[in-house]
């Protein structure tokens, strides 16, 4: 009895201990982390405008934006489309570059350090330096192009100053830093074990079958966990559009996350910001939910099958 | 060795009991202030050596400025508002100081000139101005700065197509047929020079309906926009240059802002509608053309002589601590910032038309540009704070605008739409703010 005691409170002091060890972790959660996501929650009920105390207004803030604000659903639409192309569009050129890069030919860290620099590149750099190549009217892609429009008699095309392209041209300045991504893949595939492909070698198989019947099967768990990661974080696409477009033309990328943003910092309606908030948490879970039932497809390495 | 010990400590502990006491005694009241004027810009310098001025001045208060860029500032003292960490002196926007007054962070500055007689005359500043910083008739911000808006010219274009300074236009009709005189296009077509264009620069549809007697909103803040008058004024706007198609004009424009270059100070554009700030940065870029300006010009029929201004406020910032002597403090170096020396310092210094009438008289004395500009401060005019729509004439109207100027939208279309979209912000404030 006195045994079981003893062990009993060693396992408690064992348990402080621990607690008291992950204590700064546990202050930063509650502090930093739970107490603005629990405040936010209580905004999205109120009427706050920052200055004044916030006023409780039910779930008024909540009808509004489903039902009687056209630019919530603008916003919506536009990054919806966002999620659908750009999250694809990614892990297609990220798998591509991948492959590409999974080849034995000299200097070919330098290739994938050129590929992957793009990520280091600062945001905000990065999308000046496209506004520069997109320019429609003395930009360098446009001016690369010209011999095309002159043969076909077109006018040159608009890129992020024409608001049916203007959402397309972003996804594409997007896809400058599929590198990242790729290095996962590249990852993986070196994981690949090699006698895998010399079985399927000695079996006839080509680079076809090699490719599509060993190599992408077998990174599905990478593939998976950049398609969760691609969707939630384009679900919060803002900062592109926030530098290069201002959301324009006519609203044509005018992101959910910047309305979100507009709502706070320029109608000062925090509470209405708040409750857009808990609204794209509740899309993105959901959506993150359905995707995760996706993993049933995907194959890992050393499972058995 | 445990006596010695215990002596030190206690000595040490003397010292530092003595040491506090003397610390409290002499140790100056720190007040902030929050400017934007940052290490590096143009006008820390100045801003600086106004502090120390005051600091050197007496040792009750110490002034401890903060500076923060014009585009950081918003965001950091909105923030700061709110939770209730306010510096006890900031600059703001004046065309909102009574969304702040009605929440209780201002101090009342009729309450504090009526206590200090004799420390600031009213006289000296805009009627207008101060128009916006009152809330239930008190005054509960001052102006600090004023701006305008006015039309600048290029003498040297005028004179290469034999025009003069006398040609300088008044009306709209007078503008569309200067303008059309000092236009220079290539055999490409493409624009090498623009008389004027009246959305280039800081000319806005609200400015442009400001002279003909309209506005986007009633004295009750409903969204008008719904009449011919404000159709015929936007298809004046998108016709101007109408033999040019908008994407010329984009380029033209676009070959400009890209490279940061104003385009009347770098020579592509003959007249430009633009703020005061625009004398100040030709001045600092060393051009050596020959240029004035006027009042923008007005409808040729009834026409208003107004321009869009306005300025920073400077206010005082409770924080509902009871922290009198911060008050006070803050009030003694306001008093001082909205002297007539000071005001006169920080134009001289930065170029700034300053709100003290009398401080700008005499800095503006043997320079005909600055006394031109504030000339028309007296004319200009800020726009109303819509609670439901803070950035009415940005972010709500200008996707409406685009539309219109490209042809997405005809005028009319682009302005219902426009007002649709007020009205869904005003009914969904009203919902929110009952009671």
């Amino acid at each position: 009895m006195s045994k079981t005691s003893s062990v009993k409170k060693l396992k408690k002091q064992e348990n402080l201990v621990g607690y008291l060890f992950a204590s700064p972790w546990l202050l930063g959660l509650i502090v930093l982390g739970l107490f603005p996501i629990l405040l936010s929650f209580y905004f999205s009920f109120t009427n706050y405008n920052m200055i004044s105390a916030p006023t409780f207004v039910g779930f008024e803030n909540y009808r509004i934006l489903l039902t009687n604000d056209n630019l919530f659903w603008k916003s919506m639409y536009n990054t919806v489309y966002h999620v659908v192309i750009a999250v694809p569009l990614g892990i297609f050129v990220g798998i591509s570059l991948a492959l590409l890069l999974n080849n034995k030919i000299r200097g070919i860290s330098v290739y994938r350090t050129m590929f992957y620099l793009p990520n280091v590149v600062s945001i905000v750099a990065m999308t000046l330096l496209w506004m520069w190549l997109f320019q429609p009217n003395f930009g360098l892609i446009n001016q690369l192009l010209k011999p095309l429009y002159n043969l076909f008699h077109m006018e040159p095309i608009g890129w992020y100053l024409d608001q049916n392209l203007s959402k397309l041209t972003l996804i594409l300045m997007g896809l400058w830093t599929a590198g990242g991504s790729m290095v996962i893949y590249l990852a993986q595939m070196q994981d690949i074990p090699t006698t895998l492909y010399e079985s399927a070698e000695i079996d006839g198989a080509g680079w076809w079958q090699k490719t599509f019947h060993i190599t992408l099967p077998l990174m599905t768990p990478s593939i998976f966990f950049n398609f969760i990661m691609g969707l939630i974080g384009s679900f919060q696409v803002f900062t592109i559009a926030y530098i290069m477009t201002n959301g324009g033309p006519s609203r044509s990328t005018y992101y959910y996350a910047y309305y979100l943003f507009d709502k706070m910092m320029i109608d000062k309606a925090m509470g209405m910001a708040s409750a857009m908030a808990w609204i794209l948490l509740v899309i993105v879970l959901v959506v993150t939910i359905l995707a995760l039932r996706l993993n049933k497809y995907v194959f890992y390495l050393g499972e058995e099958a | 060795m445990k006596k010695i010990l215990l002596s030190m400590l206690l000595v040490l502990a003397a010292f530092s009991a003595f040491g506090c006491e003397a610390k409290t005694e002499t140790e100056a009241i720190t007040i902030d202030f929050w400017h934007m004027s940052p290490v590096g810009s143009e006008s820390y310098a100045a801003t600086k050596a106004i502090i120390n001025s005051f600091n050197d001045s007496q040792d009750r208060y110490f002034i401890k400025g903060t500076g923060f860029s014009f585009w950081d500032y918003w965001d950091k003292i909105a923030v700061a508002i709110s939770s209730r960490t306010a510096p006890d002196i900031g600059l703001s926007t004046i065309d909102d100081v009574v969304t702040r007054a009605e929440a209780g962070v201002l101090y009342n500055i009729t309450d504090l000139i009526a206590a200090d007689p004799g420390s600031i005359d009213l006289g000296e500043l805009y009627q207008s101005q101060l128009d916006f910083a009152t809330y239930d008739g008190d005054l509960y911000a001052l102006p600090f700065t004023a701006t305008c808006r006015v039309l600048y010219y290029n003498l040297d274009m005028f004179e290469t197509v034999g025009l003069t300074e006398d040609d300088v236009p008044h009306t709209w009709s007078e503008l569309y047929t200067v303008a059309k005189q000092l236009d220079v296009v290539n055999d490409q077509g493409e624009i090498q020079q623009l008389g004027f264009d009246p959305t280039y620069g800081n000319a806005t549809y609200h400015g442009w309906l400001w002279e003909a007697g309209l506005d986007f909103f009633d004295e009750d803040l409903n969204p008008t926009l719904n009449t011919q008058e404000y159709v015929d004024i936007l298809n004046w706007i998108i016709d101007f240059n109408g033999e040019y198609s908008r994407s010329q004009l984009t380029a033209f424009g676009d070959a400009n802002t890209m490279l940061g270059i104003n385009p009347f100070a770098g020579e592509r554009v003959a007249m430009m509608v633009e703020t005061d700030g625009l004398y100040q940065t030709i001045k600092n870029s060393g051009a050596d053309f020959n240029y004035g300006v006027t009042y923008i010009p007005i409808p040729d029929d009834n026409g208003i002589r107004v321009n869009w201004g306005s300025g920073f406020s400077i206010e005082m910032y409770d924080n509902g601590k009871g922290e009198d002597d911060q008050k006070q403090g803050a009030w003694e170096f306001y008093k001082y910032l909205m002297s007539y020396d000071v005001q006169m310092e920080l134009s001289t210094a930065n170029g700034w038309i300053m709100a003290h009438k009398g401080a700008m008289q005499t800095v503006s004395v043997g320079d005909p540009i600055l006394t031109r500009l504030i000339e028309e401060v007296q004319y200009a005019r800020d726009k109303v704070y819509v609670p439901y729509a803070p950035s009415w004439h940005g972010n709500d109207w200008q996707p409406y605008y685009n539309n219109a100027l490209t042809g997405e939208m005809t005028a009319a279309e682009a302005l219902a739409a426009a007002r649709e979209n007020y009205l869904q912000k005003k009914a969904n404030w009203e919902a929110t703010h009952q009671g």
